[in-house]
């Protein structure tokens, strides 16, 4: 059983802090959410982030108990959580681009 | 209400160190005060690059992070070394700064007292004295109330935003929460999470200067050809697991914990508030320039929250490293303090590990020395500045 630490009893990811995680791997949390028993279906690396539950596109990520950003894809539980299936929200000059495209 | 035992200064001022600090004012300066300070026991040498042909808005930065070193609580008695010069930042200069606190203050100008060897001497002399009469001031007790607690981190990695930063946070409301005050810096690393910061402001005005710190910060680097917002996180942040701005700053804000925040105040400067709370200061993310800036603020003592481990240590602010991350804490066990990585291995709580924190914070408050001090390694002053030198 390997194990990623919550910093946040509302957040959605947890971050791999111990042993890295294979796909396959039976996963619990410590940190300050412990309910939660999931199968790793990627590769995970020391640091990156694992979907404790189903999150859908466009739901938040959570981590600290806030917003990292935006699911850009339908995410499941047990997912790799990174830039290829989440979005920032902030800075983001190229949205602010399309919404003055649209516009006009 | 908890109390420590520190030094109590002339106007009021609570400091948890007694130290002598022989001030360069200019860079040509430095020699001399290298000299006394060899001499005399206990001295500091507060030396830098800077003092001479800056632009004006950096030979303010300049003034008053010297002026505010020697103010800053943990300072007894100080010999100003200076340089014939002419512009607004003379030995006296700074000695006027100075005086309102009180202490034991001489100046030292290189030309005006004969030379290279003539101010050395006259400096020793006023040392000497300065460092036998601060020798009799002894501690006594004072409510954690007078405490003003900066922190800072650097060389983060994964376990800064996890472990350290948010035990740090825990830590220092454990101190607001008997009157002290928590300060950070670095508005660099609040970028993507101004909302959690204005959120805690205590003042419509603290949140606009919040935002307005953040997007000053970022214009300079905008001016300087680099978009700090489209290259963070950067690659190295990405190939470590960090997917977003947000979850960047996150990790770094998050050494603050959910008190208000009382006051923004710019680079260097004091607190003019004395309310319990957390309190935030314009600045870089480099490290020496920051942690110095929050010296000068008057800051008595500083975590260093680092996931690499660190070195980073200011000469009259003692400055106690915390990592998370074992290994670090093995690989750089001769100069960080305290390993909180016990809350990845279900050893203690992200709570306890506050706890831990917050005690090593009071004991050092107390007289204990840092791993750094205990070395001498006064490696951190370093005065922040914008423009060239002309």
């Amino acid at each position: 059983m390997k194990k990623v630490f919550v910093v946040y009893a509302t957040d959605n990811v947890g971050t791999v802090v111990l042993d890295p995680i294979q796909a396959g791997d039976h996963v619990t949390c410590n940190g300050e959410r412990r309910d939660i028993e999931i199968v790793a279906h990627d590769d995970i690396a020391y640091g990156h982030k694992i979907a404790l539950m189903d999150i859908a596109e466009g739901d938040t990520v959570l981590k600290y108990g806030l917003s990292i950003g935006s699911a850009s894809c339908d995410i499941r539980a047990g997912d790799h959580v990174h830039t290829h299936n989440v979005e920032s929200n902030r800075g983001r000059g190229d949205l602010a681009d399309r919404e003055a495209v649209s516009a006009e | 209400m908890a109390e420590f035992m520190g030094y109590h200064r002339p106007n009021g001022d609570v400091g948890i160190r007694n130290h002598l600090l022989i001030l360069s004012g200019t860079v040509y300066a430095n020699g001399v005060c290298e000299r006394v300070a060899d001499t005399i026991y206990g001295a500091v040498p507060i030396v830098h690059a800077n003092g001479r042909c800056q632009v004006a808005p950096d030979l303010r930065v300049t003034r008053r992070f010297l002026a505010g070193t020697a103010m800053n609580p943990n300072v007894g008695g100080v010999v100003i070394v200076d340089h014939f010069r002419e512009e607004g930042m003379t030995a006296e200069d700074l000695a006027d700064d100075i005086a309102p606190t009180g202490k034991l203050i001489a100046t030292v100008n290189i030309r005006g007292d004969g030379g290279f060897i003539s101010a050395i001497e006259k400096a020793t002399r006023y040392a000497q004295d300065f460092a036998r009469q601060i020798s009799l001031y002894r501690r006594e007790a004072a409510p954690m109330s007078k405490i003003l607690f900066g922190t800072e981190c650097g060389t983060s990695d994964t376990t800064s935003g996890l472990g350290s930063n948010p035990a740090n946070g825990l830590a220092g409301e454990i101190l607001i929460a008997q009157g002290g005050r928590m300060l950070m810096a670095e508005c660099t690393e609040w970028m993507g999470c101004e909302n959690w910061l204005t959120e805690k402001a205590a003042s419509p005005a603290v949140a606009e200067a919040i935002v307005a710190g953040v997007q000053h910060m970022e214009s300079r680097a905008l001016a300087s050809g680099e978009d700090i917002r489209g290259s963070q996180p950067t690659g190295d942040n990405m190939a470590g697991g960090l997917t977003t701005i947000e979850e960047k700053s996150m990790g770094a804000v998050k050494k603050i914990g959910d008190s208000p925040i009382i006051e923004y105040l710019e680079i260097g400067e004091a607190p003019t508030r004395t309310d319990p709370g957390n309190y935030v200061m314009y600045g870089p993310g480099m490290g020496a320039e920051s942690i110095s800036s929050m010296a000068a603020a008057g800051c008595q003592v500083l975590t260093f929250c680092t996931g690499g481990g660190h070195t980073s240590n200011h000469p009259v602010m003692p400055t106690i490293k915390v990592t998370a991350n074992r290994q670090s804490f093995e690989l750089m066990r001769d100069t960080v303090d305290v390993d909180v990585s016990g809350v990845f291995h279900d050893e203690i709580t992200l709570a306890e590990a506050g706890q831990i924190v917050y005690d090593e914070v009071e004991r050092v408050c107390n007289g204990y020395l840092t791993k750094s001090e205990a070395l001498r390694d006064n490696n951190s002053f370093a005065i922040h500045r914008v423009g060239p030198s002309i």
